[in-house]
C-alpha cells in the first residue's frame, strides 16, 4: 500500500497522457494469454503500443477461450509458474480464479491502479474484478446482446426486422425465412451443451444464476423460467440449427445461417471472417423481448485483463494494460477494427462510434448496439460459476429432451443441485 | 542369502522407487486428500463436501450411469466382434489376409487425439461425411451431437473401432495356440463349421476372451479422451460424461481435488470390483 | 489343411463347392467390414490434403487432393508442431529406454534370486494391473505440479509413468524361458551378476525387448492426458497435446488438424506394418498369463 501511494501521482498523469509518459521507464518483454478475434485485437494494439515503448516487447498467444482458462487455473494451481505477464479472463468466471488463487494475481492498486483510474470504467463491470480491497482485472470490453442477422435472406421471405419485437415474431419470422430460403437455418445454437443462450435470454428478463450480492441462487426465478421455456419453443420450432462456436463461423461464411445472437463484439468476427461478396448484406436489430413491452437488452461476456505475480516486468504489463484498455486510443482501435465493445466510458463517445458501415448496409451499428447498455441488468459470475454452469448445462439438455414436466421443474432441479454444491441458499419464490 | 537379498534388491531398486513415489505416495495421499474440502486455501477435514457429496451429486449418478451403459452395451458387442473377427480371420478360406489384419488391427496404433478429432470431423452434423453419406443413401440425417441419445452410440462406435482389433489380436493368439487335430477330427465327424465354432472355439478361448473383458472393462471405468474431444466434454449436457471425464472436470476445471479424489477411488473399487466378479463367473462355468 | 485321400473324388467335388460357397460368404462378410474400419483412417489422410471448402463442400469427395503441404505449414505456423513432434519423439525414446531397462532389471531380480518380500513385489506387481491409473493421476498431480514444481519439464513428462506392471511379467516371462543353468555357469566362472544380466540374459532377450520396446514407444507416443497436465507450455508440448488443444479452435482449419492427425498417425503405421511379429506378440504378452 505504501508503494501504491507513492506511486499514485505518477499514475494520475498517466491517466491523462494516454499511458506513454510512464511506459518510457518499462522495459522487459511480456506475453499475454488470450482467445480468437480478442487475441487479434491485443495483437494490433501491442504493434502501437510497442512503437510508442522501445523498451517493451510484446507477445500475444492465442489458445482459446477453453485453454487460457484451463491453462491459467492450472498455472495457479502449480504456484503459478509458467503463466504468462498477462491472462485474458471473462468476468464471469474471473471471481473463480480470486477465491482459489488470490496469490496468484497481482493486485493493481500496487501498480497505480487509484480510484480515478477505475472511474474511468461502469460500476457493472468493476464488481467482480475486485476482492476485498484488491484489484486484480482491468475491464476491457462488454457484450450488449443484439441478433446479427442477412439482410438478403429477411428480404426474401418478406420480413421486416423492425417489426420482431418478441420472440414469438421471432418464431414467425424464421418460419418464413427458412421457408424462403431453402437450407438456411434462422439462427444457431450450441445444442452440445453450451448455456450462452440461456445466459443471454435470462439475463434480459433480469435474472441469472446467482443473485447480484452473490448470497443466494436465482436460478430458479420466473425470469429464468421464461428464458428457458423461450428457448425451448425456439429449438421446437426447429429454427435453432445446432452450431458450436467454429461451425456457426462456418455456416456465417457458407451463407446457410440468416441470424446469430451474440454480444456486440460478434460484429468483428462476422465482418473480418465472412468472404467478400457478403459485405452490404448484413445487418443488425434489437433482441426480442419474452412480453411485447419487455426489456430487449442483455450482456453476454466481456472480459478483462489480469497481471499475473509470477510477471518479471509488471510495470511493463502494466503500461500495456493502460494503453490498450486505460486510454480511448487503444480501445476505439479494438473497436474499429475488431468490434470489440470498449467498457472505457470515454471511448463509448468516439465519433466513430456515429459512423455508417458500409459492411453493415450503410446501419450505424455502434450506435445501435451501444445504445442498449444502460437497460442492461448486470449479472454476476461469483466464484461458484463453474459449477452452476456444469448444472445447467446438464438440466438443460434434460429439458430440451423432454426429461421434465415444465422449465420451473428443470431450473427448481439445477437451484437445489446448485444448492448442494456450493453451500448457498436457493431464494425465495416470488 | 543375504547377499542375495542385496543383490535383488539392487535390481529391483529403480523400480520400486518410482513405484513407492508415483504410485504407493500418491495413492495414500489421495485418501486423505478424499476427506478434506479444498475448494478454499487452507483446506480443511470435511468429508461432508468429499464422500458426502459424492452419495447424493446426480452428477456422480449421471456419470457412473453413462459409465456403465458403455461397460453393458460396448464391451460385450466390441469382445463378439473382436470374436467373430478373429476366427474369420484365422480362416485358411481368407484372402489378402494381410490387408484384412491391416484394416482391423491399424486402429490400434492410432493415438486418442488423432482419432478423436477425425471422429468428430467425420460425424459433424453439418456436411460432416456420415450425415452426407446418410442423406446420400436416403437416410435422415442424425444429430451427432445434439441428441444425447446418438452421442452416446457415437462414443461406442468410436471405441468399438479403435479398440475391437486390439482384441481380436489377443484373441487370435488363443485361436493359434488351439491344435489344429481338434479341428480335424471334428471335421471327419461332419460337424458344422458353425457347430465346431460354439462346441470347440469358444470353450477353448474362454480364459482368452475373459482376460479381455477384464481390461475392457478397466479401459472403460476410466474412459477419458473420446467424451472429452469427439462429443466436446461429455455433451450434449452430459449425456456422455463418464467417470473419467468426471474425475477430470472435478479434479482439473474446477480444482476440486478433495471431491476428485474420492471418486477416483470410487473408481478404482468399482474396477476392481467388476473384473472379480468376472473372474468369478468365468471360472464357476469353466 | 491335409491332403484328401485320391479315393473319394465325388465327396471332394461337393466338399469343394461348400469351401466355395462359404469362402463367398466369408468375403461377402470381411471385404465390406474391411471397407468400414479403414475407412476413418482414409478419410484422414484425405482430408489432410483439403482446403475446409473440400471437406464441408455439399458433395462427398473420397479422393486426396494436393493441399496436403499447405495443411502442414498451416499447422507448423499454428502451434510450432514440428517442436512439439521433436518433443514427442524424445520423450517417447527416453521413456522407452529406461522403462525397458528398468522393467528388465526388475523382471530378471524376479526370477534369478529367492529373497525376502518376493512374494510381497509380486503381488503388488499383479495388483496394479487391475488398478485404474485414474486414482493417482490427481496427488501424482498435486506431487509433481505443486510440490516439485516441476511443470513443463522433460523429468515430469518421462519419469512418473515409468511404473508399469505389463513390462515386468512380460521380462520374467521370458527369462524364465531361459536356460538358468548356463546363469549358474557364469556365476561359477565369477562373472559378475550385473554382467550377467547385460551380458548374457539380455542379448538372449532380444525378440522380448524388441516387442516391448514397440508397445512402451507406442504407448508413451499416444500419450495423452498425463502430458496434458503437466506440458501447459507450447514448447513442452507432446504432439498430442498440441493437436488436442486444436480441436475446437475456429482459427486452426480441419485440414490442418488431419494433417497432423497424420503425421502423428503415419510413423505408427509404419511401425505396425514393418515391425507386425514384434508388436503383436507385444500386445498378445499379457494375454500369456
Amino acid at each position: 500500500m505504501r508503494r501504491a501511494a507513492a506511486l499514485a501521482p505518477l499514475m494520475l498523469g498517466l491517466v491523462a497522457a494516454s499511458g506513454a509518459a510512464r511506459a518510457q521507464e518499462a522495459t522487459g518483454e511480456i506475453t499475454i494469454w488470450s482467445w480468437d478475434i480478442a487475441a487479434a485485437a491485443l495483437e494490433r494494439v501491442a504493434q502501437d503500443f510497442m512503437a510508442q515503448n522501445p523498451g517493451v516487447t510484446v507477445t500475444v498467444e492465442d489458445l482459446g477461450n477453453q485453454q487460457v482458462f484451463d491453462r491459467t487455473l492450472a498455472g495457479c494451481a502449480a504456484g503459478g509458474a509458467d503463466l504468462p505477464d498477462i491472462v485474458s479472463v471473462e468476468n464471469h468466471e474471473a471471481e473463480i480464479f480470486w477465491a482459489q488463487f488470490p496469490d496468484c494475481f497481482a493486485d493493481l492498486t500496487t501498480l497505480g491502479y487509484d480510484e480515478t483510474a477505475a472511474g474511468a470504467f461502469p460500476e457493472f463491470k468493476r464488481t467482480e474484478l475486485m476482492a476485498g480491497d484488491a484489484v486484480y482485472g482491468m475491464p476491457w470490453d462488454s457484450g450488449p446482446v443484439v441478433v446479427f442477422y442477412r439482410r438478403d435472406f429477411y428480404e426474401n421471405a418478406g420480413v421486416d426486422p423492425s417489426t420482431i419485437a418478441t420472440w414469438d415474431d421471432f418464431i414467425a419470422a424464421g418460419q418464413k425465412v427458412q421457408e424462403a430460403n431453402p437450407g438456411v437455418s434462422m439462427t444457431q445454437g450450441d445444442l452440445n451443451g453450451d448455456t450462452e443462450w440461456f445466459r443471454m435470454l435470462a439475463n434480459e428478463q433480469g435474472c441469472g444464476y446467482f443473485s447480484n450480492d452473490a448470497a443466494s441462487i436465482t436460478i430458479s426465478q420466473p425470469g429464468c423460467v421464461a428464458a428457458l421455456d423461450t428457448y425451448k419453443k425456439l429449438v421446437d420450432a426447429g429454427l435453432v440449427g445446432a452450431a458450436n462456436w467454429g461451425e456457426k463461423i462456418s455456416s456465417n461464411n457458407a451463407g446457410t445461417v440468416a441470424s446469430q445472437l451474440y454480444g456486440g463484439w460478434y460484429e468483428g468476427t462476422i465482418r473480418t471472417g465472412v468472404p467478400a461478396d457478403q459485405a452490404g448484406k448484413w445487418g443488425v436489430y434489437q433482441m426480442p423481448s419474452v412480453s411485447a413491452d419487455g426489456a430487449r437488452a442483455a450482456n453476454l461476456g466481456g472480459s478483462a485483463l489480469a497481471i499475473t505475480s509470477a510477471s518479471d516486468a509488471p510495470e511493463a504489463a502494466f503500461a500495456y494494460l493502460q494503453y490498450a484498455l486505460g486510454s480511448s486510443e487503444g480501445q476505439v482501435t479494438m473497436l474499429r477494427e475488431f468490434g470489440l465493445v470498449p467498457s472505457l466510458l470515454t471511448a463509448v463517445e468516439d465519433p466513430y462510434v456515429q459512423e455508417a458501415s458500409d459492411f453493415w448496409g450503410g446501419q450505424a451499428v455502434w450506435q445501435d448496439v451501444l445504445a442498449t447498455l444502460p437497460n442492461i441488468n448486470p449479472s454476476r459470475g461469483t466464484p461458484f460459476f463453474g459449477d452452476a454452469d456444469a448444472i445447467l448445462r446438464t438440466v438443460q439438455t434434460g429439458f430440451l429432451n423432454g426429461e421434465y414436466e415444465s422449465a420451473q421443474a428443470a431450473l427448481d432441479d439445477a437451484a437445489s443441485q446448485i444448492e448442494a454444491v456450493t453451500g448457498l441458499p436457493v431464494a425465495a419464490a416470488q | 542369502m543375504r547377499r542375495r537379498n542385496i543383490t535383488a534388491y539392487g535390481f529391483l531398486a529403480p523400480y520400486l522407487l518410482i513405484f513407492a513415489a508415483f504410485w504407493v505416495w500418491p495413492i495414500i495421499y489421495s485418501f486423505w486428500l478424499s476427506f478434506l474440502f479444498t475448494r478454499r486455501q487452507p483446506w480443511t477435514f470435511n468429508p461432508n463436501t468429499t464422500w458426502g457429496r459424492l452419495v447424493e451429486d446426480p452428477a456422480f449418478w449421471n456419470a457412473l450411469k453413462n459409465t456403465l451403459v458403455i461397460l453393458v452395451v460396448q464391451v460385450p458387442i466390441m469382445i463378439a466382434l473382436a470374436t467373430v473377427l478373429a476366427v474369420l480371420l484365422n480362416s485358411t478360406l481368407l484372402r489378402a489376409r494381410g490387408l484384412m489384419r491391416f484394416a482391423f488391427f491399424a486402429p490400434v496404433v492410432v493415438g486418442e487425439v488423432a482419432y478423436a478429432a477425425v471422429f468428430r470431423l467425420i460425424f459433424s452434423e453439418d456436411l460432416g461425411f456420415v450425415n452426407k453419406a446418410l442423406a446420400a443413401i436416403g437416410l435422415p440425417e442424425v444429430a451427432w451431437f445434439s441428441s444425447p441419445t446418438a452421442a452416446m452410440a457415437l462414443i461406442i462406435m468410436a471405441v468399438t473401432w479403435r479398440w475391437a482389433g486390439y482384441n481380436a489380436i489377443i484373441i487370435l493368439s488363443g485361436l493359434q495356440s488351439i491344435p489344429d487335430d481338434v479341428y480335424e477330427a471334428a471335421t471327419l465327424d461332419r460337424v458344422s463349421p458353425v457347430r465346431q465354432f460354439f462346441f470347440i472355439t469358444l470353450p477353448l478361448l474362454k480364459p482368452v476372451i475373459l482376460f479381455c473383458v477384464v481390461l475392457s472393462v478397466i479401459g472403460t471405468m476410466q474412459l477419458f479422451a473420446e467424451p472429452f474431444l469427439i462429443t466436446n466434454e461429455g455433451g450434449p449436457g452430459s449425456a456422455t460424461e463418464t467417470l473419467g471425464l468426471f474425475l477430470y472436470l472435478q479434479g482439473f476445471r474446477v480444482l476440486n481435488f478433495g471431491y476428485a479424489s474420492a471418486v477416483a477411488y470410487t473408481i478404482a473399487a468399482l474396477a476392481v470390483l467388476i473384473s472379480l466378479l468376472n473372474m468369478w463367473a468365468g471360472r464357476e462355468r469353466a | 489343411m491335409t491332403t484328401l485321400p485320391a479315393a473319394a473324388p465325388l465327396r471332394s467335388r461337393s466338399r469343394a463347392r461348400s469351401r466355395l460357397w462359404r469362402a463367398i460368404l466369408l468375403h461377402a462378410v470381411m471385404v465390406p467390414l474391411a471397407l468400414l474400419w479403414l475407412l476413418p483412417l482414409w478419410l484422414m489422410f484425405v482430408f489432410a490434403t483439403m482446403p475446409d471448402q473440400g471437406i464441408f463442400s455439399p458433395g462427398i469427395n473420397l479422393l486426396p487432393q494436393d493441399r496436403f503441404m499447405e495443411n502442414v505449414r498451416a499447422l507448423e505456423a499454428e502451434t510450432g508442431f514440428l517442436r512439439t513432434f521433436v518433443n514427442s519423439v524424445l520423450v517417447a525414446l527416453v521413456y522407452t529406454a529406461l522403462s525397458v531397462l528398468l522393467t528388465s532389471m526388475a523382471g530378471w531380480a524376479l526370477v534369478r534370486y529367492r529373497f525376502w518380500g518376493k512374494g510381497l513385489v509380486l503381488a503388488i506387481i499383479l495388483g496394479t494391473l487391475t488398478l485404474p491409473y485414474f486414482v493417482v493421476v490427481i496427488p501424482q498431480y498435486i506431487l509433481v505440479a505443486r510440490d516439485l514444481g516441476l511443470t513443463n519439464t522433460w523429468f515430469a513428462l518421462i519419469v512418473p509413468p515409468l511404473f508399469n506392471s505389463l513390462g515386468v511379467l512380460f521380462m520374467r516371462q521370458s527369462f524364465s524361458m531361459m536356460p538358468q543353468e548356463l546363469f549358474d555357469a557364469a556365476r561359477v566362472e565369477g562373472v559378475k551378476e550385473w554382467q550377467i544380466f547385460t551380458r548374457v540374459a539380455l542379448p538372449m532377450a532380444k525378440p522380448t525387448l524388441a516387442a516391448l520396446s514397440i508397445i512402451l514407444f507406442l504407448a508413451s507416443w499416444n500419450n495423452y492426458l498425463w502430458p496434458l497436465l503437466v506440458a501447459t507450455q507450447s514448447h513442452m508440448m507432446t504432439a498430442p497435446v498440441a493437436l488436442g488443444s486444436l480441436i475446437g479452435l475456429t482459427r486452426v482449419s480441419w485440414g490442418a488438424i488431419m494433417a497432423g492427425a497424420v503425421l502423428l498417425t503415419a510413423p505408427m503405421l509404419l511401425v505396425f506394418v514393418f515391425l507386425q511379429r514384434w508388436f503383436m506378440s507385444g500386445i498378445t504378452a499379457g494375454a500369456v498369463k
